[in-house]
């Protein structure tokens, strides 16, 4: 007896001790830290709001943004494959600021000789080399591609004093350009067009072996930077990869092809009738009546005559174009054209497709309805497309985009058959790169710095016009599953979507797919779709001709929904953390009328006995030492001090209307990834029916390993799945069930093999 | 610019995911492989001189020895110092993927493992074959490609 009194001392004096060290040892060795909360705003990430980039993410009363006019006449050499070009630029300086020199960029010097693009991509011998790579990398003489600058004069005539670094070209003013001026200037320039078959590029030309040749034809002449109150001049070199960035103005464009060619680029034709046969005249006229169908401008039966031929006389296409960031075109004699007419309340737009006949005939089976229904589709979701037309151009192994026109790959093989991914491919390619019309060629971000900005926002909008263009081969449900296989990669070969695109990993998935499966979750499964849509159509509308940044998007879905996503913004685009969320423990409770130990104890807290306590009812799980086998199956009803209440603080209509739960579970959720997502609980039960459960994000803010929820319920759990329908980019499945399933996916396909 | 994952898209990715997990209670090394439909379409066609359809009606009924061929040629394992040979348990498709399952069975203890994946090097310059490994509680990436077309991994002391 003495004994036992001894060791238990003992033993409360080693557990008081022991406790007593834990503490000191934690207080001595704790250190502060900065707020580390996955849920902090993001003040700290993003720029601070100024009269031009709001806090709500609007534009400001004093924003602004240059102007900038280009009038040029181009002469496109087929039989050399050489552009000339003569343009007059008017810039219009609407800043606040007074500027020394312009900056103008030069893309075509990508191209040159002695560009350092080739230079930056390090890596050691390949293991093999196919002669065409042999010669080109060790043996070639370089292309002699880019811009040959012959003048750049001031009104008078008079020459301009320049610098060019690289892709950048410096020009020089004589006295400074004041705030509210504006100023004209003239350069002349010429380059050798790149066979962009053989030397990649987003634009040149195919070469076709019937000895033609179809040229798209971009960044083809010199263009001003941006100047902003963001990153002053965008100066950034060109390397190849990161887009562009382009004040808006109006192009004034006269190009001269050989007399066979047919040509379509950026803006309105002002000369069809010089330019078309009469025929073809009356086709284009008439084609804007046809809201059905596309009808053809050009036929097959003319493109096969005009391939034929090579004129030597030539003929001049005048374009002009209201307030765009760019101007390209294509041209060649192989082009069919194809016109359909799309209403946007009351006003038309044109969506047409140019291609050659070895497009066909997947071509004319889809092309020109893709672009209608992109439209379509993008403008319900943003504004309604402001520009005339929408242009397919069909390039070979292409896929880029500019004011109203486009280049897109996706041919059938030779013998004119192409199975269902050749199509979905065009689909896509054409979707994609038509969409670009609003992100960024009128929502207009920077894409020399920030590639998800136009690429990751189009591609969540493509997800949904494919969708509505064919269900089918477009279904929604590989969304937004299909990023995890990247987010669950080796953390050193990820960067966050926040970074320059010249200086990521994964260039596709990184700024494409998950910025995209981002707002897809955003959107399905976060916000919902009737919030979601407002805010994104309130982004698209306020920034709509103008310069949106990172800050001005995430500031505006907030300040649309009353939703505050800094968490969201913080995890997905910030970091390159993952979601992983399981169910770790569910445990079983049961009621009882009788104060358990946690009950004794929180008595003693207050100094009161236990028969102080107020009535109550307790929840006892199944392994604690409270339980007693009678409490099983009880129901809260059995017990007489929740039936009084009940009598007393219930109407006769509301009895009915009571749950009443007869099994309590506690549901311990962990969260081994970074992320903080909704937790989405489906809860199976003993009769097969299931039900469903979203807690919002925010039950992490406080603990971000584990979290509890006690769920009630009238009938007995049979199963329980975390995220069942995979709509949180989940990237490992094997904790979100319970019980546990110890079946992977390997062995399960294994299985269902051995079955089948 | 496009990037997804088109055949004519002159940005495409050339990647393939190759996961393998050495499972001891079940003494198994299961491995899921998934490449480009397209791409190895285009590399089957190549080498043996006939379009080879995968995946569409024209699919030729034997496709599955293509399959077996192909990737006993072009996925090596040496399992504890030892050449290993896997059992081909089936394909799906999946969009424009198809996943391979494949199962090296017996292997009571994992001392080490050598991986040489040259699936599509020939046929793309760019191609990258990403190895993910997972032993028990261990993860690891090798990322091959016409450099470097071999991941080792030891587990001896």
């Amino acid at each position: 007896m003495k004994k036992s009194i001894l060791t238990i001392l003992s033993l409360i004096f080693i557990l008081t001790t022991s406790l007593a060290q834990e503490t000191e040892q934690k207080t001595s060795v704790q250190k502060g830290h900065y707020n580390i909360s996955k849920f902090k705003q993001l003040n700290e990430e993003l720029p601070t709001p100024n009269k031009e980039h709001t806090a709500s993410g609007a534009p400001g009363y004093e924003y602004s943004q240059q102007q900038v006019d280009y009038k040029m006449d181009i002469i496109l050499d087929d039989e050399h494959q050489k552009i000339f070009g003569k343009e007059t630029i008017t810039y219009h300086n609407n800043s606040k600021d007074d500027l020394d020199y312009l900056w103008i960029q030069l893309d075509q010097n990508v191209r040159s000789p002695n560009s350092k693009s080739p230079d930056i991509n390090g890596g050691g011998p390949s293991a093999l080399y196919t002669p065409a790579k042999f010669t080109k990398t060790f043996m070639g003489k370089p292309f002699q591609g880019g811009f040959n600058i012959e003048h750049v004069k001031d009104i008078n005539g008079l020459d301009m004093s320049y610098m060019i670094n690289s892709t950048m070209m410096r020009l020089d003013l004589s006295k400074p350009l004041a705030s509210g001026e504006k100023l004209q200037f003239n350069i002349k320039w010429w380059y050798n067009i790149n066979d962009y078959m053989a030397e990649r590029g987003r634009s040149g030309y195919e070469p076709f072996p019937d000895g033609n040749n179809l040229y798209v034809i971009a960044q083809f002449f010199p263009r001003l930077a941006v100047y902003n109150n963001v990153e002053g001049w965008q100066n950034m070199q060109f390397w190849g990869s990161s887009e562009f960035a382009l004040e808006f103005g109006n192009y004034d464009v006269s190009i001269t092809t050989p007399k066979d060619h047919i040509l379509n680029g950026t803006g309105v034709i002002k000369n069809p009738k010089e330019v078309f046969t009469k025929t073809q005249y009356k086709r284009y006229e008439a084609a804007k009546n046809s809201f059905d169908k596309p009808v053809f401008i050009v036929t097959p039966e003319e493109a096969l005559e005009a391939e034929k031929g090579k004129s030597s006389e030539t003929k001049t296409w005048r374009f002009y174009a209201e307030n765009v960031r760019d101007f390209g075109f294509s041209s060649s004699r192989k082009f069919i054209w194809d016109a359909m007419a799309v209403n946007f309340n009351g006003r038309t737009v044109m969506a047409y497709s140019l291609y050659p006949k070895e497009g066909n005939p997947l071509w004319e089976e889809h092309s020109t309805r893709v672009v209608a229904n992109t439209l379509k589709v993008y403008s319900e979701s943003t504004f309604d497309y402001p520009y005339p037309h929408a242009t397919s151009i069909n390039a070979a192994r292409q896929g880029m985009e500019y004011p109203m026109i486009c280049w897109n790959g996706g041919r059938p093989g030779i013998d004119g058959k192409y199975n269902e991914r050749t199509k979905k491919g065009m689909i896509g390619v054409i979707t994609h790169e038509v969409g670009h019309n609003f992100f960024p060629m009128i929502v207009n971000s920077d894409e020399r710095q920030w590639t998800w900005m136009d690429e990751g926002i189009n591609s969540f909008v493509e997800i949904l016009a494919e969708y509505k263009y064919d269900s089918e081969l477009f279904p929604l449900t590989k969304y937004p599953k299909n990023i995890t296989g990247y987010m669950s990669g080796d953390q050193d070969r990820i960067s966050p979507i926040m970074s320059q695109g010249d200086n990521i990993f994964n260039f596709g998935a990184n700024a494409y797919s998950k910025p995209a499966a981002g707002l897809f979750i955003l959107r399905q499964t976060i916000m919902g779709p009737e919030l979601f849509d407002h805010a994104f159509k309130t982004y698209a509308k306020r920034w709509k001709f103008k310069h949106p940044t990172p800050a001005d998007f995430f500031r505006s879905m907030e300040d649309a929904s009353a939703m505050d996503l800094d968490w969201f913004w913080r995890g997905w685009f910030y970091t390159t953390g993952n979601n992983d969320i399981g169910i770790k423990e569910v445990k079983k409770y049961h009621v009882t009328d009788k104060p358990t130990e946690q009950a004794e104890n929180l008595a003693k807290r207050y100094g009161i006995s236990i028969d102080q306590l107020p009535p109550s009812l307790y929840l006892v799980s199944e392994d604690s030492k409270d339980f007693t086998e009678d409490i099983r199956g009880k129901k809260p009803e059995d017990y007489s001090i929740l039936n009084s209440y009940i009598e007393q603080n219930f109407s006769a209509e509301e009895k009915p209307h009571i749950k009443s739960p007869k099994y309590f579970y506690e549901l311990v959720f962990e969260k081994p990834g970074d992320l903080v997502m909704p937790i989405i609980v489906e809860f199976e039960y003993e009769d097969g029916t299931k039900e469903r459960k979203q807690y919002p994000a925010e039950i992490w803010r406080l603990n971000d390993d584990e979290v509890s929820k006690v769920f009630p319920s009238s009938k007995s759990i049979t199963k329980i799945t975390v995220d069942p329908d995979e709509e949180t980019a989940d990237v490992n499945l094997s904790n979100n069930s319970w019980p546990k399933t110890t079946e992977n996916k390997f062995e399960n396909f294994k299985k269902n093999q051995i079955k089948g | 610019m496009l990037i997804p994952l088109l055949a004519f898209t002159m940005h495409k990715y050339y990647i393939s995911l190759c996961e393998v997990e050495y499972i001891e209670e079940k003494q198994s090394i299961q491995i899921i492989t998934g490449l480009f439909i397209d791409d190895l379409e285009l590399a089957l066609s190549k080498l043996n001189n006939t379009k080879i359809n995968i995946a569409t009606n024209k699919e030729p009924s034997n496709i599955d020895e293509y399959f077996k061929e192909y990737l006993s040629n072009n996925l090596k394992l040496t399992i504890n110092s030892k050449k290993v040979e896997f059992n081909y348990i089936g394909r799906e498709y999946d969009d424009n993927l198809v996943r391979f399952y494949l199962e090296v069975t017996n292997v009571k203890k994992l001392e080490s493992i050598e991986i040489t994946n040259t699936c599509l090097l020939k046929y793309f310059e760019d191609q990258q074959n990403i190895i993910k490994l997972k032993v028990k509680n261990y993860h690891k990436t090798f990322y091959l490609d016409n450099n470097n077309t071999k991941g080792v991994l030891n587990f001896q002391k």
